[in-house]
C-alpha cells in the first residue's frame, strides 16, 4: 500500500507541475494514466462504479469527482486532483488542490486551511482514539477559519479495495464511532467550502459542486494507524523501528 | 476519491451523532391511530406507546409480535417501531 500511495503522490507532483493555463483536464487525465502505467500501477477509479476516467479534476466550485474533459484550465483557477491506483492488489488514494498560475488570496487561504485540516485529522490517528476524533479535528480546524466542511462525502478505510469500512466523515463529535487500532488504513479527505457546506451533484451523475457555487478545496492522504501514531503511507516510516529482540 | 456518506441509523443530520436507542420489545396492545403499546425486553419491562416507521407491513402487528423499537433520549415514554425481529 505504501508503494501504491507513493506512486499516486508522485503522479500528483507531476500533475501539479502540469496544471498551467491552457491545458485541458483531459490532458491532465492522460498524464495521470501514463504516470501510473510507467510505474506499473493500474488506475483505481477507472470503471469504479462506472467512473469514466483515471483522475478526478474538480475546478473551482467543483468539490470532488469532476470528470476530465475539454475544459481548459485558466489563470487563477484552482483544481482538485484526486487519483487512486492499484499495485499488487493494494490501493493507494490521494488528492490535492492546486492553483493554476497565481491563485487569489481567498483561494490560497482556502487551500492552506484545507491542507491544515487534513493534517489535523491525521494527527488524531493514534490507537485508542476514535474515528469521530478525526472528523472533529478536521471540522474544528476548517470552521475556525469561517469555512464549512462537506457532509455528503466522506473518507474511508482503504486496503484491497478502494472503499472499505469504516467511513471517515470530516465532521461530528469527538469520541464517537469506531475505535482506532494499529493496522487500520484510512483515506482522510477533507472537502472544505469557502461558503456554505451544501453540495449538489450535476447531471453527469458524478461532479459535485457547492450549491452556492463558492470555491471548494480537497486534500487527501492515506494513513496507517501504527502503535506510535499515524504513518502517512506515501512518506517513509516515521518512527524508530523497534529493536529486534535478542539482537 | 471520497465515498458518499452513509448516515448511521438515527443519526442527526447536523452532527452525525447517533441519538436514538434501539430496544427489543413485544407488542402488547394495538391502540387507535396505528399506535401500539409495547413492552420493552428490559429487566424492568417498561411499557411505551409506539408508532410504526414507514413500512405498512408493520401496521398489521398483533399482540405478541416481537419488534425492535427506537427510543429518543428526550422522551422515553414514546417509541418508534422500526422492524420485526
Amino acid at each position: 500500500m505504501a508503494r501504491a500511495c507513493r506512486i499516486v503522490v508522485g503522479a500528483l507532483d507531476a500533475l501539479e507541475a502540469a496544471a498551467v493555463p491552457g491545458v485541458t483536464t483531459k490532458e491532465m487525465d492522460r498524464i495521470a494514466r501514463e504516470h501510473l502505467e510507467n510505474a506499473g500501477a493500474r488506475p483505481a477509479f477507472l470503471g469504479y462504479r462506472g467512473y469514466p476516467a483515471t483522475l478526478c479534476t474538480s475546478v473551482n466550485e467543483e468539490v470532488v469527482h469532476g470528470i476530465p474533459g475539454p475544459r481548459r484550465l485558466r489563470e487563477g483557477d484552482i483544481v482538485g486532483l484526486d487519483l487512486g491506483c492499484i499495485v499488487d492488489g493494494f490501493f493507494g488514494d490521494a488528492a490535492r488542490t492546486v492553483a493554476v498560475g497565481r491563485a487569489s488570496e481567498e483561494a490560497a487561504d482556502l487551500m492552506k486551511v484545507t491542507r491544515e485540516a487534513l493534517f489535523a485529522g491525521i494527527d488524531a490517528c493514534h490507537p485508542g482514539k476514535r474515528v469521530g476524533d478525526i472528523g472533529h479535528a478536521v471540522q474544528t480546524r476548517a470552521e475556525r477559519h469561517g469555512y464549512s466542511v462537506v457532509r455528503e462525502f466522506v473518507g474511508h478505510g482503504i486496503g484491497t479495495s478502494l472503499h472499505e469500512e469504516p467511513q471517515v466523515p470530516n465532521y461530528g463529535p469527538p469520541g464517537r464511532r469506531e475505535r482506532l487500532v494499529p493496522g487500520m488504513c484510512l483515506a482522510i479527505e477533507p472537502m472544505v467550502n469557502a461558503g456554505r457546506a451544501e453540495v449538489e451533484v450535476l447531471a453527469d451523475g458524478w461532479t459535485a459542486v457547492t450549491r452556492d457555487r463558492s470555491l471548494s478545496a480537497h486534500f487527501e492522504l492515506s494513513v496507517a494507524v501504527t502503535p506510535q501514531g499515524p504513518w502517512i503511507l506515501s512518506e517513509p516510516y516515521p518512527y524508530e523501528q523497534a529493536e529486534a529482540v535478542n539482537a | 476519491m471520497p465515498e458518499p456518506g452513509r448516515p448511521l441509523p438515527g443519526a442527526s443530520p447536523l452532527t452525525g451523532a447517533r441519538e436514538t436507542l434501539e430496544v427489543e420489545a413485544t407488542v402488547r396492545e394495538a391502540l387507535p391511530n396505528a399506535l401500539f403499546r409495547v413492552e420493552l425486553a428490559t429487566a424492568r419491562g417498561t411499557s411505551v406507546t409506539a408508532h410504526v416507521a414507514g413500512e405498512s407491513s408493520l401496521l398489521r402487528l398483533r399482540p405478541g409480535d416481537a419488534v425492535v423499537v427506537e427510543i429518543a433520549p428526550f422522551d422515553a415514554g414514546r417509541g418508534r417501531i422500526v422492524r420485526r425481529r
